[in-house]
């Protein structure tokens, strides 16, 4: 069956006519054209579809279409600012080498961002944690906790300024 | 060093921006007008005769545009070697493993080209199948392919000194067997493909790929259409590990079906397609005798491994002679034997891995360790006694221009705290050391060279096209960064066109670890072919000599005094107001022996350098569930020179990952028969970010001689030593020579039993228990 949905993408509402068995991937990369969501398993194991909905990093390969109506939506397209400034996160993931094939990339900075939006403190047990469902296959990962760090490194009001920032979709 | 502007600084990747951003395009994000999806029929039989194929229901599906069988393709079987030519794609009259290609559709959607999938009859008559290499060399096995007899696609024999006399001469010698299964690459990309044709007929093409060119010849055999009208576009790709780098049969079906159509096709691989239907790791059986003097020094070793291959060829004689490659490298000796046999099975084709042969150079490390500890020396020392030297050439007649080894050794267990630890660590916790030794390139015949063009533009930016293509590891900064050292440019000013067949010149790929051995030299020299023609007009308007310029940041200077000078681009424009341009080409050949072949003649000079790393590894094992943690790693390799240690560091790190924690922790493939059980993530478990351990890095520069700057192969000998180091660690902890990898829990725990019982003359299982106390703490 199919019907229409309204959300918040990237700071935009959104009205767009779905299937109900669409999921949020299929919907973002096949039907709106956003293809910074990758699918790497199409099944909830490896991450590289994460997007971040209502505040919460969640693998968008599992995530119905359906569900999202009212709620909000950030993908990568929607992380750096209108002028094209990027996000504290993706300029510490381009200087502290966090990037190598760049598959996993978008997902892994959403779900730090999800982290960090919700605690700007994180320890670096926190940050192995949270991005624990993202898989690389490249890096071994420690450029990217590295590159997580560096951002939680600079003062917490920093942090919460950028993050609120570029969240532009209130 | 330090004059150089930007080799051999940290600098961040060129392609950076596009992959924090999403916008980098990977193959599968793709979208052209008129595209249709395509999905591949395979054979649910690991060996069957194709009887008969019936499209005709499926021809009937709404959306269907296009179906391509066996009568589609030309009669011509690929092989990369001419005597390894055995895989038909899209096989019209046999399938050898589960998940071989048979059929394929193009459609609207992919629901359709699913529908139509499902419609699509084929009568198979089902044939004996093999799943084990040893029973596949038993005469009563099914042939797999009539002219391989005994399912043997490769043998390579090598044979120098004499291994007899070597081991009555030796002090001790001890033989023992290693074995592993296969493993996977799990890039992240699952595989993709995009075709389409022009109006000209000219096949354009879009996937991950580790060479462009190596791609594009064997299409244009299967297709039957010139190479230049392949044109093996440039697209981000998802990692690559040794497993992207031959013709997969997707291309060639894509292509078809969209030649057939007349439409652009994409197919794109679901994550169990990647596992099963592209390449997999080899499992090997390795047996390995050794002779040593008393101080340790090996003088002689004989090498039997059989190596499972799989339903095809692929890159089977480079396959089975790496492993042994990688240790004559790492170590001396004197008399070597080798017979390494690819042997055909009823599985999935193998490729090249990152740490190919896993039991082979396990197996050579563990064994050094029980002669070291049967003669009272250390793992350190044996290995040092060992070790390859600068100058040395190695059994196969390879010359070693430089080489670090012993560097990498001490380094390593001088920053690991080795001295305070070997034998002096609680029950449990073990450390171990691994080296090993990677090739900076392999023979490649025609395609072992590289091409550059550099142009400069009136504003005085260049143009850089070459064939060197990224898989993800950084090649395009590495030229990026070559380009405008050479130049005196910024890296802003530098844009590339590489990895394209249409127009960039032959390559060798970024396969066997010579991107900036080959490719980045050939940039460089054709950098300085166009600073050249810059400096002479430049000379003469300064009025000094062209050796008394230098290039740097946009300008030309005279290198004495940094007041004079002249703006690069105002020499680009008087050298087009003279009605020349400024271009410029370069090229760089390996000095290999072109004689040398990997089973007819493995002797003479194999590549321009060889890299050598060390791994130590720290780890603790739970007695009750047999999970290792591993506490510290420290990787140490002679790179040559370090071009951008921050990438360089990435490299090894990524290494340790696949090579130690996955490679030897986790990673194999379980079957039934011929299915895999475990072909997603969530089965086969590759390392996560909470599993990574402590990292220290270390990089030794050797500076080769004829590396660009001095610089040959990083990370893979990390990614191999990272491997033995691990596997030596466990043996340490639990105290028993493991030989089986991966080391996962249950064998831990096996191996923790069958301790205690052995050393328990009383079996009775009070007794075990009151043993296996004594060896646990108390938690
Ligand atoms: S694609 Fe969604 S978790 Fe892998
Ligand atoms: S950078 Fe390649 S998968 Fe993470």
């Amino acid at each position: 069956m199919s019907r229409e949905i309204k959300f918040v993408l990237n700071g935009a509402q959104t009205c767009v006519a779905i299937e109900d068995d669409w999921n949020l991937l299929y919907l973002l990369r096949e039907k709106l054209g956003l293809t910074g969501a990758k699918e790497g398993c199409g099944r909830g194991e490896c991450g590289a579809c994460t997007v971040i909905v209502d505040g919460l990093a969640v693998n968008s390969c599992l995530y119905f279409a359906v569900e999202i109506d009212g709620k909000e939506v950030l993908t990568i397209e929607g992380l750096a600012g209108a002028d094209g400034t990027l996000h504290a996160l993706q300029k510490s993931f381009v200087s502290n080498g966090g990037i190598q094939c760049g598959f996993c990339t978008p997902g892994m900075i959403l779900s730090a961002k999800a982290l960090l939006d919700e605690n700007p403190q994180p320890t670096e047990a926190d940050i192995k944690q949270a991005l624990a469902g993202n898989l690389c296959r490249c890096t071994g990962y420690v450029q990217i906790i590295e590159s997580v760090e560096a951002v939680v490194d600079k003062s917490s009001g920093d942090i919460n300024a950028v993050v609120r920032e570029t969240g532009d979709s209130d | 060093m330090s004059n150089y502007a930007f080799i051999g600084k940290s600098m961040p990747r060129v392609d950076s921006r596009a992959k924090v951003t999403g916008e980098a395009l990977f193959t599968a994000d793709l979208r052209l007008p008129k595209m249709l999806t395509g999905k591949i029929l395979r054979s649910p039989y690991p060996h069957a005769r194709i009887l008969n194929i019936d499209i005709s229901e499926a021809l009937r599906v709404p959306g269907v545009k296009a179906i391509v069988t066996g009568r589609d393709v030309i009669q011509r079987k690929w092989g990369v070697f001419g005597y390894t030519q055995d895989q038909q794609f899209l096989p019209a009259d046999r399938v050898r493993f589960i998940g071989e290609e048979v059929a394929a559709v193009a459609a609207v959607d992919e629901d359709s080209a699913q529908r139509a999938i499902d419609c699509i009859r084929v009568d198979y008559e089902i044939l004996e199948a093999v799943f084990d290499a040893m029973e596949s060399l038993a005469p009563t096995a099914p042939l797999l392919h009539d002219n391989f007899p005994h399912n043997i696609n490769v043998h390579v024999p090598i044979n120098v000194g004499d291994v007899e006399k070597g081991f009555a001469e030796s002090y001790y010698v001890r033989e023992d067997t290693f074995t592993a299964s296969e493993d996977s690459y799990f890039q992240g990309e699952p595989y993709a493909v995009v075709a389409r044709f022009d109006t000209d007929n000219n096949l354009e093409i879009w996937m991950p790929n580790a060479g462009p060119h190596m791609k594009a010849k064997p299409l244009s055999n299967a297709l039957g259409i010139p190479l230049n009208k392949i044109r093996v576009r440039k697209i981000t790709i998802g990692g690559a590990f040794g497993g992207r780098s031959e013709i997969a049969p997707a291309d060639l079906i894509c292509a078809l079906l969209a030649r057939k159509i007349g439409r652009p096709v994409k197919i794109v691989y679901t994550r169990e397609e990647n596992s099963i239907a592209t390449r997999q790791g080899h499992a090997l059986i390795t047996t390995i005798k050794t002779g040593v003097r008393q101080d340790g020094r090996v003088i002689a070793r004989d090498v039997t491994c059989y190596m499972d291959g799989g339903a095809y060829s692929s890159t089977g004689p480079i396959a089975v002679s790496v492993p042994f490659l990688c240790m004559e490298q790492a170590y001396k000796m004197e008399h070597v034997r080798y017979n390494g046999y690819r042997i055909y099975t009823n599985k999935p084709p193998r490729g090249m891995i990152r740490i190919h042969g896993r039991a082979f150079a396990c197996g050579v490390d563990t064994q050094l360790d029980m002669i070291g500890e049967h003669l009272g020396i250390d793992p350190v020392t044996m290995r040092l006694v060992n070790a390859r030297e600068p100058g040395e050439f190695t059994n196969t007649k390879s010359h070693v221009a430089s080489c670090a080894m012993k560097e990498t050794i001490t380094k390593a267990a001088e920053k690991s705290g080795w001295n305070d630890k070997w034998g002096k660590l609680p029950p449990l916790r073990g450390i171990g050391i691994g080296c090993n030794s990677v090739q900076t390139g392999f023979p490649m015949g025609i395609r072992g060279g590289s091409q550059a063009i550099i142009k400069l533009n009136e504003d005085g930016g260049a143009t850089v096209i070459s064939g060197v293509v990224d898989n993800g590891q950084g090649n395009d900064n590495m030229l990026v960064q070559i380009a405008a050292e050479e130049l005196g440019i910024r890296t802003e000013d530098v844009q590339l066109v590489t990895a394209d067949t249409e127009v960039t010149p032959s390559d060798p790929g970024a396969y066997s670890q010579v991107s900036t051995f080959i490719g980045g030299h050939a940039v460089k020299n054709a950098a300085e072919n166009v600073r050249r023609q810059l400096f002479e007009i430049a000379a003469k308007t300064l009025n000094v000599k062209v050796d008394d310029l230098k290039a740097r940041d946009r300008m030309i200077y005279v290198k004495d005094s940094p007041d004079t000078g002249i703006p690069l681009k105002k020499v680009v424009r008087m050298i087009l107001a003279q009605g020349k341009s400024v271009s410029g080409q370069g090229d760089y050949w390996p000095k290999v022996d072109p004689k040398r072949e990997w089973v007819k003649n493995p002797f003479g000079q194999m590549c321009g350098a060889f890299s050598f790393g060390t791994t130590v590894a720290e780890v603790e094992v739970d007695p009750e569930t047999g999970k290792v943690t591993v506490l510290e790693v420290t990787a140490a390799q002679d790179v040559g020179f370090a071009l951008n240690p921050l990438v360089l560091e990435g490299q090894f790190q990524g290494s340790i990952a696949m090579g130690g924690q996955g490679g030897i922790l986790t990673e194999g493939h379980v079957w039934d028969g011929g299915s895999v059980l475990n072909p997603t993530q969530l089965e086969y478990k590759v390392p996560l970010a909470c599993d990574m351990p402590k990292i220290n890095t270390i990089i030794i520069e050797s500076n080769d001689p004829e590396g660009p700057y001095g610089t040959k192969e990083s990370g893979m000998s990390i990614a191999m030593s990272a491997a033995q180091a691990y596997a030596a660690a466990v043996s340490n902890a639990i105290g028993v020579y493991m030989t089986d990898f991966p080391l996962t829990p249950d064998k831990i725990l096996e191996a923790l039993q069958n301790k205690v019982e052995s050393e328990t003359p009383n079996q009775n299982e009070d007794v075990m228990e009151k043993a296996l106390e004594l060896i646990v703490p108390a938690v």
